[in-house]
């Protein structure tokens, strides 16, 4: 090979190489400004301008907004909870377990298609896996794609038993609708009501009402609702906790959009080679409920057992329970559901801390948003209350 | 992969110059600026038939080396028997399997391969897009530039007139068709032993809808173009680890353990909120394709990912490779 006198034109200099690796930088700085493009021009944008409207006026559009029924709409909705449970076991695995117990703790991505009154589709999509609820005129079905079983929904599933029932039995029922309706519904004397600023909430311009208990012992501080600048639907959520600032539990749209979805999302035809099931609503509820406390509550509830003290925000629920009787469920389940559900128990009695007053004594679990006492006397009280308040209602009898 | 065999392309590419002396070319000291070398013509030839041509050559002597190489074709082996045995462990075994995996987490789609013949190419590429298809991704990419460098026939294949910037394109040209021909291969390999071992017809997607063995086979296309855009991302990180080192092993290590770090960093809860920044959490962003509507939107948030780790990485190599100097 002859040898060749390099030009030195084309020579990389230092200055050269320096000039090469503006390159990487410079798409590096690319990527890193297509990631923070959204905050950032939201924030040159400014808040969203909407016509003015007063706390009040809010409150009654979406109230009516609620009571006219939702439109026909699709979205994705995401829901963060970090209730602050001590030491409770990850109950979602890696990559996103689709049970619905799982929907406690970080965060959960839910699709939602809704077509009208009885038409109803949510998909919880885990990793190669997907809980599908799928409501469609008189039918209703549960698709759990990992077991392949089709669960066909018996009973009442008119608008109004299914709104009763649905949310406690399915926790993935919880869309920002029903949980505003919920908030709003309660918000009464004991509740201030104001208005902060505009927000882009799901690429829509959005109010946001503010609701805080008055009551000082409650643990909620507010509970923010954005609703949609235009019709008035509730696009997301907020529940603040006295102790964070940032939301206890959140759920809200990342898009959405008020089309009427595609009518094959209502329909379900059992696949082939899926196993068929035919179960009533509060049998699901139970069987999904793999918390044994929440299943002993339901069960309970549903015997009427429940009292209530106090109402509003500071309302505590009073019910019979006893630490043998957690213990004893669990261990007289099969299987490994019923093993976790034990470890969840153990896990979070061993964080309760005792308590004692006139009124006996007993352990009090408390996490952020939520206090659990269990006294000694066998009785359950569970509120969004402190500690103190939950003591003084169980001096109550 | 002997220094001989390297020789003969890069011989091959210096006669068009004219100036190839032989097969054993005397090492020339090639320094940094040997894109500096290309004559002017083959610079403002730029998209001329001729270079198109050359480029085409270049790339198909790189293709033809890579998949000749008796290790890479040892792993395109590996990739293909593993569908094979899923499938046939499946096919004994099914009842305990599925329980296991099920108790798992996972067992869902492994259960569906019984029903389904078709299922056995997304259980297959669920299994291997994890650690062995990576790892052979990487092998091949992290192999290209450090490879030559160690071998010492970098700079033989300096000294034709390709350019730096082009060798870089064809290595990792080379890199992407072998990742893509890797998850066809597994793809075909397990539509093979699925259609054969289980029963075949109408699909049923996640979402519990039913869709027609054609859309099916559709679908499994989708899958294959989806994780071999994540395997080239992945190319693009091992090729730019590819010309920090002169030692092709390094670049392959470093590679197959920065995923496996990845990876453990994804399953740890408490920073799961850095999961959608990580590569590896993306490719198993396919079962979107399995859903009814398909997941565009995260699909396409993936593909996104994937186009960012492509861009960062490949100006990196770009940087790095044109501007160092070639000692070996």
């Amino acid at each position: 090979m002859s040898e060749r006198t390099p030009r030195p034109t084309r020579q990389p200099t230092r200055r050269g190489r320096a000039v090469r690796w503006g390159v990487p930088i410079a798409v590096t700085a690319l990527v890193a400004g297509a990631i923070g493009a959204g905050p950032v021009i939201a924030a040159v944008q400014g808040d969203p301008a909407l016509p003015e409207r007063t706390a009040e006026q809010l409150l009654a559009d979406a109230l009516r907004a609620a009571e006219t029924g939702p439109r026909p709409m699709s979205g994705t909705l995401l829901q963060t909870a970090s209730f602050g449970l001590p030491g409770l076991p990850q109950a979602a695995g890696p990559g996103g377990s689709t049970s619905p117990a799982a929907l406690l703790a970080g965060s959960h991505e839910l699709k939602v298609w809704y077509g009208g009154e009885n038409k109803v589709r949510l998909a919880l999509a885990g990793r190669m896996s997907e809980t599908d609820l799928i409501v469609g005129g008189d039918q209703a079905w549960l698709w759990e794609s990992a077991d392949n079983t089709a669960t066909r929904i018996k009973g009442d599933l008119s608008p109004e038993a299914h709104a009763a029932q649905a949310p406690k039995a399915l926790p993935t029922a919880t869309t920002p609708q029903q949980l505003a309706q919920e908030v709003l519904e309660r918000a009464e004397e004991g509740t201030a009501i104001g208005v902060t600023a505009n927000e882009k909430v799901a690429g829509r311009d959005a109010y946001q009402l503010t609701l805080a208990p008055k009551d000082a012992s409650s643990l909620v501080k507010e509970v923010k609702v954005a609703l949609d600048g235009e019709t008035f639907v509730p696009l997301r959520v907020q529940v603040y906790a006295k102790s964070a600032a940032e939301p206890a539990f959140e759920v809200g749209f990342t898009s959405v959009a008020f089309t009427p979805p595609a009518p094959e999302n209502f329909t379900f035809t059992p696949p082939p080679g899926a196993t068929v099931k035919e179960q009533s609503l509060t049998e699901i509820g139970r069987e999904l409920g793999a918390d044994p406390q929440q299943r002993r509550e339901r069960g309970e509830e549903l015997k009427g057992d429940v009292k209530t003290v106090g109402e509003g925000w500071t309302t505590v629920a009073v019910l019979p329970f006893s630490v043998e009787d957690l213990t004893a469920e669990s261990a007289g389940g099969d299987g490994s559901e019923s093993e976790s559900a034990a470890a969840t128990a153990e896990a979070l009695l061993e964080s309760a801390t005792p308590i004692s007053g006139p009124w006996g004594s007993g352990k009090v679990i408390r996490t952020k948003l939520v206090s659990v006492l269990l006294t000694d006397d066998g009785r359950l009280l569970v509120g969004a209350v402190t500690p103190e308040k939950l003591a003084e209602a169980a001096g109550r009898k | 992969m002997s220094t001989v065999e390297r020789v003969r392309p890069a011989a091959e590419d210096a006669r068009t110059e004219g100036s190839a002396s032989g097969a054993a070319p005397e090492p020339a000291p090639v320094s940094a600026g040997a894109s500096g070398t290309e004559p002017g013509a083959a610079v403002s030839a730029g998209r001329a038939p001729g270079a198109v041509r050359s480029w085409l050559r270049l790339f198909g002597s790189e293709a033809g080396l890579t998949f000749r190489r008796p290790r890479n074709i040892a792993m395109l082996a590996v990739l293909a028997v593993i569908p094979v045995v899923i499938g046939v462990v499946m096919r004994l075994f099914a009842e305990p399997i599925s329980a296991e995996a099920q108790a798992e987490g996972g067992g869902g789609i492994f259960t569906q391969i019984t029903g389904n013949g078709l299922f056995l190419t997304f259980a297959a590429l669920s299994v291997l897009v994890q650690l062995l298809l990576p790892v052979a991704v990487a092998v091949v990419a992290g192999d290209a530039v450090a490879g030559e460098a160690g071998g010492g026939t970098l700079r033989y294949l300096l000294t034709a007139p390709a350019g730096r910037t082009r060798l870089l394109a064809v290595k990792y040209g080379n890199a992407v068709v072998f990742g893509l021909a890797a998850v066809s291969l597994i793809a075909v390999s397990a539509l093979v032993t699925g259609l054969v071992l289980f029963p075949a017809g109408p699909i049923t997607l996640l979402s519990g809808t039913t869709i027609p063995f054609a859309e099916g086979l559709l679908r499994i296309g989708l899958v294959v173009l989806y994780v071999s855009a994540g395997m080239a991302a992945l190319a693009a990180v091992a090729l730019a680890l590819s010309t920090l080192t002169e030692v092709a092993i390094g670049a392959i290590a470093a590679t197959v353990v920065t995923v496996i770090v990845v990876q453990v960093i994804g399953v740890i809860p408490q920073l799961s909120w850095l999961q959608p920044y990580l590569l590896t959490h993306w490719w198993n962003g396919f079962d979107g394709v399995l859903r009814d509507p398909i997941a565009t939107a995260e699909m396409g948030r993936g593909l996104l990912v994937f186009a960012a780790y492509t861009a960062i990485s490949g100006s990196v190599a770009w940087a790095r490779f044109t501007g160092k100097d070639i000692t070996s």
